[in-house]
């Protein structure tokens, strides 16, 4: 510590933890609580996202469900069930009008009038449909309420789309990802009840905080990768040794996210440092155009005469074949021809 | 011995050839860089501690001739409208009835059906075939800078507008590289066939500027 650090009365030597509760506290004296309601909707989706949730440390979901928000409605940590639990969905939406946060995890069906997805006898997209004209604002978790996600994936037989699809004249912030990182999400809460504003997103509405930068760029794998040392298979020597992913796929230099920078859930692990290469989760359509995940680009479908499908490269190779046949073709015709017919051809040549 | 008259007439301008010899070369190094991005095929194995920076060179450089490209076509696309009459634009593409009846006697001249007399600037399948090579470029212009400036917001928008991804923007970049191979393989052949059919020195013609051709008329059309 240097002196000038000392003399510093605004040092209060804050850990982060301690800094979150002082937030907590400067919350609840705001009664910032109040307004902070959200209501957490689940449709087409596996729970990942709330597994991922609850088991976030920063803060935990204890502290964040019992001293910093509200939570109202939660298929997964209500107390409430059946009838009751409705009620209170209907009961808080009526009370707190225009100052809840709607939270969506899921996909949303579309197709057959939504019937692939109904709670309480209701379809997602009515549920939606009610719940978010009086929300504040929505946040979409994981991929799926983002995106689409794996519902959405070719051919899309449920017509699952995202919430932006769906809703209009509302901010949404989308947090991608399969799961995506609890700290994101709860970082855009944070966010919201601290400066009652949103954060700032980019194209694709995800806040530039977590998912402003490739996750090649903050690698720990970079390195190798600028050196030019790949893994070139699964369990070889050079995967063993720790290096660059890239030549079996990894789509880190396609994909925007914090994950090699805050990792997951405390245990400093992501996929990259597991060994595995990114597989681009927090990109839309990422089940459709980061496949194969154990390939550097996506198969090609090329509707040949008989609907052969080849990758990328074979259709390369497929070109400079008939290229170079077609030039080897045409060469070998000039040389019959001259053959044929001699060489005092040339002059016959017509104008136009 | 048949004895041929030719004479000689000045065809492209000195910037022309070599704005040439810079799509050559730029594209001869981007394709290969470029390839190598894509599959590192020959990489410091197992060197922990070597310090050659091989990819990090190779992408170096294939930014840096993509840098070189993107000066030549805007050279070109001045040249298309300031050039001399065989560089304009208007001169090779078939847009009037000269270069439309010109563009079917090319066919037919590939074809070996009917040689046509070869022109003092391109034949119209030719300026066609350059007009789609330039919006190719662009395409790749676009993809390859959004893909070098994945957190510019302006790059961002716009990628996301044109490819929807940084996945499938390399994807597109990917496959449109196999178009440049291809027409660097058809334009080497069809100027080499040109020059051994016709002997209007074609081939040398984008190193002298100057072109052959028996009629003595400084435009042949």
């Amino acid at each position: 510590m240097t002196a000038s650090r000392e003399k510093n009365i605004a040092d209060l030597r804050l850990t982060r933890r301690s800094f979150i509760k002082g937030c907590a506290v400067a919350a609840a004296a705001l009664g910032l609580s109040e307004s902070m309601v959200p209501r957490l909707l689940h449709f087409q989706e596996c729970t990942g996202c709330t597994e991922s949730l609850l088991r976030a440390s920063h803060p935990d979901i204890g502290k964040l469900i019992l001293e910093l928000i509200s939570l109202d409605y939660h298929e997964t940590v209500m107390a409430a069930a059946g009838y009751q639990a409705e009620e209170n969905l209907r009961e808080t939406m009526k009370k707190y009008q225009g100052k809840y946060l709607c939270v969506v995890e899921g996909a949303i069906p579309t197709k057959d009038g939504g019937v692939y997805c109904k709670i309480g006898g209701r379809t997602a997209m009515d549920i939606l449909a009610e719940v978010a004209p009086g929300s504040a604002a929505i946040i979409a978790i994981g991929s799926c309420a983002s995106f689409g996600g794996l519902q959405a994936a070719a051919p899309n037989p449920t017509g699952a789309v995202g919430v932006r699809e769906l809703v209009t004249g509302k901010p949404i912030i989308n947090v991608p990802g399969c799961p995506p990182n609890p700290i994101s999400f709860l970082g855009t809460v944070l966010h919201y009840l601290t400066f009652k504003r949103l954060p700032v997103t980019d194209d694709q509405g995800r806040p530039v905080f977590a998912y402003g930068r490739k996750i090649h760029d903050h690698c720990e794998r970079r390195a190798h990768f600028d050196e030019g040392r790949f893994v070139e298979q699964y369990g070889d020597e050079s995967h063993r040794q720790g290096y660059c992913l890239y030549k079996v796929g990894c789509k880190g230099p396609a994909t925007f996210s914090n994950c090699p920078a805050v990792r997951f859930n405390d245990v400093e692990q992501w996929p990259v440092s597991a060994g595995h290469g990114c597989i681009g989760c927090t990109e839309p359509g990422f089940w459709d155009n980061m496949t194969p995940f154990e390939e550097r680009l996506p198969e090609v479908k090329v509707p040949l005469g008989e609907g052969s499908v080849g990758s990328a490269v074979s259709v390369g190779r497929k070109v400079a074949l008939v290229t170079a046949g077609a030039i080897g073709l045409h060469a070998a015709s000039g040389v019959v021809r001259r053959l044929v017919k001699g060489t005092a051809k040339k002059d016959e040549v017509r104008e136009d | 011995m048949r004895r041929y008259e030719f004479t000689k007439y000045r065809a492209f301008g000195p910037l022309y050839r070599i704005t040439h010899w810079i799509f050559a070369g730029s594209c001869l190094v981007l394709i290969f860089t470029g390839y190598y991005i894509y599959n590192p095929w020959f990489t410091t194995m197992l060197e922990t501690g070597t310090d050659d920076f091989t990819v990090a060179n190779i992408r170096f450089l294939h930014f840096a001739a993509g840098y070189i490209f993107l000066g030549a076509v805007t050279v070109r696309v001045y040249l298309w409208f300031f050039g001399n009459k065989q560089e304009r634009i208007t001169d090779a593409l078939p847009i009037n009835k000269r270069n439309l009846k010109n563009f079917w006697g090319a066919i037919l001249n590939y074809l070996y059906i009917k040689f046509h007399v070869p022109r003092l600037g391109h034949n119209a399948l030719a300026g066609t075939t350059y007009l789609v090579t330039f919006l190719l470029s662009m395409v790749m212009i676009v993809s390859g800078f959004y893909l070098m400036f994945p957190e510019s917001a302006s790059w961002q928008h716009w990628g996301l507008a044109f490819f929807g991804g940084q996945q499938n923007a390399r994807m597109v970049h990917f496959i449109i590289m196999f178009y440049f191979i291809f027409f660097a393989m058809v334009h080497i052949y069809i100027a080499i066939w040109n020059d051994v059919m016709f002997g209007e020195g074609l081939v040398s013609a984008i190193i002298s500027g100057s072109k052959f051709l028996h009629i003595k008329r400084p435009e042949v059309d």
